[in-house]
């Protein structure tokens, strides 16, 4: 059987793809990452606080993500150990804002930097528009991120990198007139997404259904389904149609796990192995990544296991027809950048400047012993933080990032998520396309 | 005049610099893409270009004026890429070798920073957090004599790369402080600019989080005073900046971070166990005792309810 071996950049990290073909399809394909730091263990005996500077580093792109999940670990475990923890709504609103606006910055720069450069490979007239470092929409594409990336900066100081979400509340206490430059912010990716992206003002596109998604939306997602209808990309990367979010971001995203029927999410039902992981040392690892599974399951997180799962009209009527294909993928990730901003703004309607940002949880750090939970969406999907404390100090943390669930390894009986979207393509570009369809950030997947 | 050509290479890194990069201001940015030849980046190029181009710079077909390092290098050891089949930390090592000048972008290139917390074997360029030597050694010194430009932060801001590179790209390159920091941008402290800084100098003290009131040095743990920083005078995202947003500094762009007790300041015996370089003991308890008896009414209130 024929092998190949790409390693694959222009993405978060970079992984390595091993294919074996067989009469000219792919028969298995192992996702590799092959690059590992080990967080959980450097967290391990470090003050509980600190993790709110730590954890954010995973990840340069959804390290406010990371953030959130670690304060809300924290202030689970407080909880837990029957302390109350009154968190504002103004406090509750600015973090759901700033998480709101890493998730459009990620979905801008990916579509137009990791994304959008790839299809130019199928369709070498796109690169005017979409090739990197010189076509329009590159460039485009980075000022509209930075509309999101700025707007996160004028509440939580900058990105990437910062550490405003506490125990209690935000670090932060902004003015109206901050606030009213955020929304200007907002209201230009709003903008973009309406000139650039789907060609056509938000309230006509957020009507349409169906067949009239692929017909109507021009702009560079027009582009993109055009390429996809002509690349069976509107068949290519179905994998197993099992959705899991663990997360939810009013209105946009409820949380649900969906397989035949939709049903709650339980957290007792994910389960992690290393039985692939270079870290089981067993001989069968092959990727420093852990394999995470629901009820013993692959599953896939993401954009598109939320926007079925939430319901959204648009992505439903999609996956009816074209299922989990790269098509119906992407554009989920896509429809996000829209629906999130629009929910920004009404938050941000709805803030009182005049409350409290933090409310002292009244728990001394260097005293406290408990455990926690944070469960969070991240761009990609759903990111869970458990962590252990005694005394003060970390006696345990384990991160499961979206990426896990995604591009993680296979176990004894399944392939992983990305894996099972592999079998069966006949050509290597294509392939590189499925993969990258789920956004991949190896850096993440391996901690 | 002839651009530059510069060639970015990732270690161990969660690509924060590169994210950091991409925030520029645009015209800063639409420079630095106008003035130098970006050979490859590996977060932006397309994949095939990272061999090819190694490749070529390593066979000398292509010069390489600056390389820029993210992230932390991994000695012989596995859970780092290869790139033409070659381990990470020997590509790295002759990509040193060939370029011109080489800098450290971000505290895991300068430091190892975060990933070489527990692993001996994960260094930075030319440093292990205080340690000298680190992946390069001590007396290491690219092409153009100059020993690995530090652009410390965690991560750095754009504008001291891409100001760094565009001084490169004038013939002027950085004057550098002993730890191989341009002293640009890191003279400054980040309590330079900070606007808490009347209450620093009156000792009043944030006694909560989450308001503009308040010094954050005194229980919450800033390194403000003694971090070389310019986040204050340079604004991140153009806009802010911990303090600003009421976060204490964490020290990041320091060789020590991430410290232990990142939001705690230490006291021993009431004074803070370490104070701003060339602060003496004497002076700061004579000082904090005149700043109380003396501290302006008006600081002890909240701004916005302030009519005078």
């Amino acid at each position: 059987m024929r092998m190949t071996r790409d390693l694959l950049t222009r993405l978060e990290g970079e992984v390595e793809l091993k294919v074996f073909w067989s009469d000219g399809r792919i028969k298995d394909a192992y996702v590799v990452v092959p690059t590992y730091r080990g967080f959980e263990n450097i967290l391990k005996g470090r003050p509980i606080l600190d993790a709110l500077v730590i954890t954010p580093r995973v990840c340069g792109i959804c390290g406010h993500a990371h953030l959130r999940a670690t304060v809300e670990a924290i202030e689970d475990a407080y909880r837990r150990a029957g302390r109350r923890v009154g968190i504002t709504r103004k406090a509750e609103i600015l973090r759901d804002v700033t998480t709101s606006l890493e998730i459009v910055q990620n979905h801008i720069r990916w579509f137009y930097l990791y994304f959008m450069p790839e299809l130019v490979k199928l369709k070498p007239e796109l690169k005017e528009r979409f090739g990197p470092f010189t076509g329009s929409r590159w460039k485009e594409g980075i000022e509209a991120s930075n509309y999101a990336t700025k707007a996160i900066a004028l509440i939580a100081g900058q990105w990437p990198h910062n550490s405003y979400m506490v125990p209690g509340g935000v670090t932060c206490d902004p003015m109206e007139a901050d606030i009213r430059k955020v929304e200007a912010l907002v209201n230009r990716v709003i903008s973009f997404f309406e000139e650039k992206v789907v060609g056509m003002d938000w309230r006509s596109y957020l009507k349409l259904r169906g067949s009239n998604l692929l017909s109507k939306v021009i702009g560079d997602l027009g582009t993109f389904a055009e390429v996809c209808l002509e690349n069976g990309l509107d068949i290519a990367g179905r994998s197993y149609g099992r959705f899991l979010t663990g997360g939810s971001i009013h209105p946009c995203i409820s949380s649900g796990v969906k397989s035949k029927r939709t049903c709650e999410f339980n957290l007792s039902k994910v389960s992690e192995l290393d039985t692939h992981s270079f870290l089981s040392r067993n001989g069968k690892g092959y990727s420093w990544s852990k394999t995470a599974r629901y009820r013993g399951l692959p599953f896939e997180t993401g954009p598109l296991a939320r926007q079925i799962i939430s319901k959204n009209p648009r992505i439903t009527s999609l996956y009816r027809k074209f299922k989990d294909s790269v098509l119906v993928r992407v554009w989920a990730r896509v429809d996000e950048i829209l629906i999130l901003s629009l929910a920004i703004l009404e938050k941000l309607r709805r803030v009182d400047l005049s409350e409290e940002s933090w409310v002292d949880p009244g728990v001394d750090p260097k005293k406290f012993s408990g455990k926690g939970v944070g469960v969070v969406e991240a761009a990609r999907g759903t990111l869970i933080h458990k962590v252990r404390v005694e005394r003060g100090r970390i006696a345990y943390y384990d991160i499961i990032t979206p990426t896990v669930w995604n591009l993680g390894p296979r176990d004894d009986r399944y392939l992983g998520v990305v894996e099972k979207a592999m079998i069966g393509l006949t050509s290597r570009k294509i392939a590189h396309i499925v993969l990258r369809s789920f956004d991949v950030c190896s850096v993440c997947t391996s901690h | 005049m002839e651009k530059l050509n510069l060639l970015w290479i990732q270690g161990l890194t969660c690509g924060g610099n590169t994210q950091s990069l991409l925030c520029a201001e645009e015209t800063l940015l639409n420079t630095f893409l106008k003035k130098v030849n970006l050979l490859v980046h590996p977060g932006l190029s397309l994949d095939e270009d990272l061999e090819k181009t190694v490749e070529a710079v390593l066979k000398g077909d292509v010069r390489l004026d600056i390389l820029a390092v993210e992230g932390a290098v991994r000695e012989r050891g596995k859970g780092l890429y290869t790139v033409l089949d070659m381990r990470f930390d020997e590509v790295l090592r002759k990509l040193c070798g060939v370029a011109n000048y080489v800098i450290a972008v971000g505290n895991c290139a300068a430091y190892g920073n975060i990933p070489a917390l527990k692993e001996g074997s994960v260094k930075g360029l030319q440093f292990r957090f205080t340690e000298r030597g680190g992946f390069l050694g001590d007396g290491f010194r690219s092409k153009s004599g100059l020993p690995v430009i530090n652009l410390t932060g965690c991560p750095v801001h754009p504008e001291w790369f891409i100001s760094t590179v565009l001084q490169i790209a004038s013939g002027r390159p950085p004057k550098l402080d002993s730890l191989g920091r341009p002293k640009e941008f890191y003279t400054y402290f980040t309590h330079d600019g900070c606007l808490r800084n009347q209450y620093y100098e009156w000792r009043v003290e944030a006694e909560v989080l989450g308001r503009k009131e308040g010094c954050l040095f005194y229980r919450f743990g800033c390194r403000g005073p003694m971090t070389r920083s310019s986040c204050n005078r340079i604004l991140w995202n153009g806009v802010s900046s911990k303090t600003r947003s009421g976060q204490p500094c964490f020290g990041c762009t320091e060789f020590d971070f991430p410290r232990e007790n990142i939001w705690e300041t230490k006291y021993n015996m009431g004074i803070p166990a370490e104070l701003p370089p060339g602060v003496s003991l004497r002076g700061y308890i004579m000082m904090s005792g005149v700043a109380k008896t003396f501290t302006p009414d008006r600081l002890r209130r909240r701004l916005l309810d302030e009519d005078d």
